[in-house]
């Protein structure tokens, strides 16, 4: 359960509308056991001894059917507040830390997986935790109801709800969790084998390989299936099993209405009884199966909490804000992903400030391993980097990141419009600036000639216009920063070569203040350049322009 | 359109549907059962009688035994039906996209066309394992309840009865309603999911461009609306509910009173146990109406994954009317084959301009030919066209003599073999990616593929050479190795024609000058189409030149 305890954290602030929505519940099962009560004391009464008033029935009636809406309204509205919560918590934690590096590591699944496990925790409160608290409340009721005619009766029935409601949910909960995270990793292997499928469309059928891309998508299929039938079988087997106990408390109850085994009740009474051990017998039902998701959702939650504390721990944030100068300058900087194998080794440079600069090499030198470390998305093991001549590593992240505008190769578009695209959520940049910076990046023209403008809708990751377009909108964005460096990782990437011809053109043209670091493979012979480096096994060479 | 596509499921799935509605009848039946023992047994406590009657308690008894087995069959049917009929969409799916084959992706991004595979397939169980029962049981099970309680007590079938006719109404007055708006808010909640993945999965380019803090403002904000529009439509949602709950109650209540008044008159034994037996089936009679409303999520789910699936293209009606054994195969000889294209025209949309206009030109036997031209230009529209991938709407393509409108799309990649600009890895080892093209050659012509596309050069670096895994969740390789795999794929093939998209877009000047060496190699002796940008490829020993722009060939170049 320690666990869930950064999750339930998240809840703290929400307590006064978890509590309501609890509260709300709790009285409801009250108004159902009245309500049942009164139905089996009245009907009892009326045959018994003659003497008999509604007024009670029909106010349990009413209260019941008015607490249940209400408990519906209160509960929900509390799950939506932490599902909310919860969403803005993870974002908030993966964009400390782990995010810039998983990005420049392009683990999209992974993340997506993550956001499924947060998904999964939605149904922690409402599901799982709200009818395990009623359950608590409800035993007592039903046990001072019993115990007051018969000590075995009441004791049988403890017994009956305390197995169904607590230790069966329990042990469901450790089976399933000990099954591990089996499920899921089947279902992401269909998902994987899925996504060959589509992705390699082309490569299967050119190479006839179509029927075994189908076999594997179908095995794959078969191991998910398999495993979620053992989970489908485990569910109704504990469910059987928890009608079935409750089942047989009913069967204790009648027992000693009928004289047997335990000592027969007063007529009313018995009456009153049964109704009330039977209300609350069906409202625990499910908990047994509830157990079982709750065993999954542990999982998902270790999963959630295992990346945000990496996250917490790597994250280590200067004081200082940034100067007002970009020089950028590094000293003696080495630098590895992993230990064993150094990207970086020894390297030094500097680039003042309206310099423009090209770095080259072939991929995977870590030429982005640079731009990572200058926008603080890593930390040098030797040497220093400093900006403006203070070093970043005392100057606050977001510091650094306002004054260095990067573009990355896998630089992500939303599924949102062009302007919101390019303004990422601020505010403050007018029509004219984001219509000038599309010029810049060459592709005002087509969002000229979309009928919405800025506000089409581009599609998810930009699926809806070409890459060579997507790629623009990228630029156009990094060009919109305020930022006076410019990091560009491989502009180039997705354009045909008179676009990118264009493109390094124009960035001639911008204002000589600005610093520019261009990030590529190859030379097109249009840059206009200060310094040209290149990197090979981890050392910068410098070359004569 | 939409509708007849669910009528279809429905009636795929209409056997497993039938058991698992007339299992929930007999389930009814042993709950009316249950009731009438239980209720059997209170009368005798209620009238005073002292001799203890065993008869009703093992009646009891057996019939809990009976539910508790009809519940666990019910469950283990809604299981393999949820199963099976998913087996048969996903089934159904992939027949339809490998029908429509690789054009599909000019349509649909792959990681989508993958979801429908996947999630939206997923997606649909509870809609056949339970909404198809539950709609089909609801109505029966429910006025079989009410007709058997007025058979013990005409006053208390009668109210309840009453009560049971007040629901259609309910649901007239916020039945449309609720569902409207539950719909909008399924729909809502899924966009929101999808919001946050898709912020998740671009968490770098807003983190590192200083904006996580007013994004993560945006996405409570989205959530905050979320919940207040969702609160706004469970407010009436909740109303269906507690509809259900206000006839339930008012049966209850209402018996209740109007017996409990008749009982003060004395009475029977008999008389006694129809009115407690009445009571107790009041929960019985609503029971199969709140599992319909518990699964109309599920009922959401099918027209939204409908409508995923309607919006996949068409499939392409079969113009192939001729027996193909008859025909005679493409001719190859030891330089290639050769490749006519007459006049091809072809557009993706109906309100865009054609991206193939009256397209003609020759490859002979033994000819390479660079195809260029800017993006857009219509060069990978005319190189699917060529692999089979897309019929012309105007115009004949020959191969190897033969047209092509009469060869099934399976024989035309026969002949064939393609490199883009980046392959597609498979997840698995890299001796199964290269082998994936010819799953039967033996090693000497393995190693003799590795050799020519200079895989060797590489090899030694990998941790598990040949067996090292690669693809999703493997060893990355660099754009370069990747595309060599490639180049393997196509010696493997040993295909007359050759096809290339840009190998060459994504590499640096170095890596594409091994690779061009590599490609030399692979021209050998067969006809070659090849789209490029790069001035590099002008000294691989090209015959043709041809250039494209805005859909149409303006200018074939003769090179010595």
């Amino acid at each position: 359960m320690t666990r869930l305890a950064p999750f339930l954290n998240v809840w703290k602030k929400r307590w006064a509308r978890l509590l309501l929505g609890l509260t709300l519940a709790e009285l409801s099962i009250c108004a159902a056991f009245l309500l049942m009560g009164q139905t089996g004391s009245r009907l009892g009464a009326a045959t018994a001894s003659g003497a008999v008033g509604f007024a009670l029935l029909r106010w349990a009636g009413s209260s019941r059917i008015l607490l249940r809406y209400f408990e519906r309204l209160a509960t929900h509205d509390a799950t939506f507040h932490v599902l909310a919560d919860i969403r803005v918590w993870f974002y908030r934690r993966l964009a400390q830390g782990a995010a810039a590096g998983l990005g420049f590591r392009r683990s999209g699944d992974l993340l997506s997986r993550l956001v499924s496990d947060v998904q999964s925790l939605d149904s922690l409160y409402l599901r799982i935790l709200v009818p395990i608290l009623t359950a608590f409340v409800s035993l007592p009721i039903v046990i001072w109801l019993v115990v007051k005619n018969s000590i075995p009766l009441a004791i049988s029935i403890a017994v009956l709800f305390i197995i169904t409601a607590f230790l069966l949910p329990f042990f469901a909960a450790r089976i399933a969790y000990r099954w591990g995270p089996d499920l899921q990793t089947a279902q992401a292997e269909l998902n994987n084998q899925a996504l060959d499928l589509t992705t390699g469309l082309r490569e299967l059928r050119i190479f006839n390989r179509e029927a075994t891309a189908k076999e594997k998508l179908f095995a794959s299929e078969d191991t998910f299936y398999r495993l979620q039938h053992r989970q489908g079988m485990a569910m109704a087997h504990i469910h059987a099993v928890s009608l079935f106990l409750t089942k047989l408390g009913v069967i204790c109850v009648l027992a000693a209405c009928a004289g047997i085994v335990f000592p027969r009740p007063q007529a009313v009474m018995g009456m009153t009884i049964l109704f009330v051990v039977m209300t609350a017998l069906d409202n625990i039902v499910d908990l047994p199966r509830a157990g079982l998701i709750l065993g999954q959702v542990r999982h998902a939650a270790e999963r959630v909490s295992e990346v945000t504390m990496v996250s917490q721990t790597s994250h280590q944030d200067g004081q200082n804000s940034a100067p007002e100068g970009y020089e950028i300058e590094f000293k003696n900087v080495s630098f590895g992903w992993t230990d064993e194998r150094p990207v970086l080794n020894d390297i030094s440079l500097r680039l003042r400030e309206g310099e423009r600069a090209a770095l080259i090499g072939p991929s995977g030198v870590g030429k982005s391993s640079l731009a990572a470390l200058l926008l603080k998305v890593a930390t040098p093991q030797r040497g220093s980097i400093t900006l403006g001549g203070g070093n970043i590593s005392s100057m606050r992240t977001d510091a650094v990141r306002g004054r260095i505008a990067w573009l990355s190769q896998a630089s992500h578009l939303f599924d949102d419009t062009i302007r919101a695209n390019l303004l990422l959520g601020r505010t403050n940049i007018s029509d004219d600036e984001m219509w000038s910076a599309l010029e810049q990046a060459q592709i005002a023209d087509f969002v000229r000639s979309l009928p919405e403008g800025l506000d089409a809708w581009i599609g998810e990751n930009g699926s809806k216009i070409s890459g060579g377009q997507g790629r623009r909108i990228a630029l156009a964005r990094v060009l919109l920063s305020k930022a006076p460096v410019l990091v560009l990782d491989e502009p180039g990437t997705g354009l045909d070569l008179e676009t990118e011809k264009a493109f390094l053109k124009t960035l001639n043209g911008l204002e000589q203040s600005r610093t520019i670091l261009l990030i590529t493979h190859r030379l097109l012979g249009v840059e206009q350049l200060d310094h040209l480096w290149t990197l090979k096994d981890g050392s910068l060479a410098s070359h004569r322009l | 359109m939409l509708k007849g596509w669910i009528r279809q499921q429905n009636r795929a799935n209409r056997s497993s549907t039938i058991s698992m509605a007339l299992m929930g009848m007999l389930n009814v039946g042993s709950g009316v059962v249950l009731a009438w023992n239980l209720a059997a047994i209170l009368a005798e406590l209620l009238t005073g009688r002292t001799n203890v009657n065993y008869t009703h308690l093992i009646f009891f008894v057996c019939a809990s035994i009976v539910r508790v087995i009809l519940g666990y069959l019910q469950e283990i049917t809604a299981l393999r039906s949820g199963e099976k009929a998913r087996k048969r969409l996903r089934r159904a799916l992939l027949e339809r996209f490998f029908t429509q084959g690789p054009s599909l992706l000019r349509y649909q991004h792959s990681a989508a066309l993958a979801s429908m595979l996947t999630d939206r397939v997923e997606a649909l169980e509870g809609y056949f394992s339970r909404w198809l029962p539950a709609s089909a049981l609801w109505a029966i099970a429910q006025w079989f309840v009410v007709v058997v309680v007025f058979t013990q007590n005409k006053h208390a079938g009668l109210i309840l009865g009453g009560c049971c006719l007040i629901l259609p109404v309910f649901q007239a007055v916020f039945g449309i309603a609720t569902s409207i708006a539950s719909r909008r808010q399924f729909m809502a909640m899924n966009r929101l999911q999808v919001r946050f993945l898709d912020r998740i999965r671009g968490i770098a380019t807003i983190v590192l461009s200083g904006n996580a803090e007013r994004d993560a403002q945006a996405l409570g904000q989205a959530a905050e609306e979320l919940r207040k529009r969702t609160m706004k439509v469970l407010r009436v949602a909740f109303l269906t509910s507690a509809a259900t709950d206000i006839a339930m109650i008012v049966a209850l209540v209402w018996i209740v009173i109007d017996q409990g008044q008749q009982l003060l008159h004395g009475n029977s034994s008999a008389h006694v146990t129809g009115i407690i037996f009445s009571v107790l089936m009041v929960p019985e009679a609503f029971a199969p109406f709140r599992a319909l409303s518990a699964a109309y999520q599920d009922r959401a789910q099918i027209s939204s994954t409908g409508e995923a699936i309607q919006k996949l293209p068409a499939q392409p009606k079969s113009t192939l009317t001729v027996d193909t054994k008859a025909l005679k195969q493409p001719q190859r000889n030891e330089n290639g084959a050769s490749l006519e294209v007459e006049h091809v025209c072809y557009r993706w949309l109906d309100d865009r301009p054609l991206a193939l206009d009256h397209v003609s030109f020759n490859l002979e036997s033994g000819d390479i030919a660079l195809l260029e031209g800017p993006s857009g230009a219509g060069k990978s529209t005319l190189i699917e066209m060529i692999l089979g991938f897309i019929k012309p709407l105007q115009g004949h393509l020959r191969f190897g003599g033969v047209d092509m409108a009469q060869l099934h799309p399976s024989e035309v990649t026969r002949h064939i073999s393609w490199i883009g600009q980046k392959p597609v890895l498979f997840a698995g080892t890299l001796r199964e990616n290269i082998l994936f093209a010819s799953p039967d050659v033996d090693e000497e012509q393995l190693q003799a593929a590795l050799e020519a596309s200079a895989i060797t050069d590489y090899l030694p670096m990998l941790p598990d050479g040949l067996d090292t895994l690669i693809g999703e969740g493997g060893f990355g390789l660099s754009g370069g190795q990747a595309q060599r795999v490639a180049i393997a794929r196509a010696f493997l093939k040993d295909a007359p024609l050759l096809i290339m998209d840009e190998p060459t877009a994504h590499l640096d000047p170095a890596t594409e000058l091994e690779i061009l060496q590599a490609l030399k190699k692979l021209l050998k002796g067969r006809t070659a189409l090849i789209s490029t940008h790069s001035p590099q490829f002008h000294n691989i020993g090209e015959t043709k030149r041809l250039i494209m722009q805005e859909g149409r060939i303006v200018s074939q170049e003769i090179s010595s």
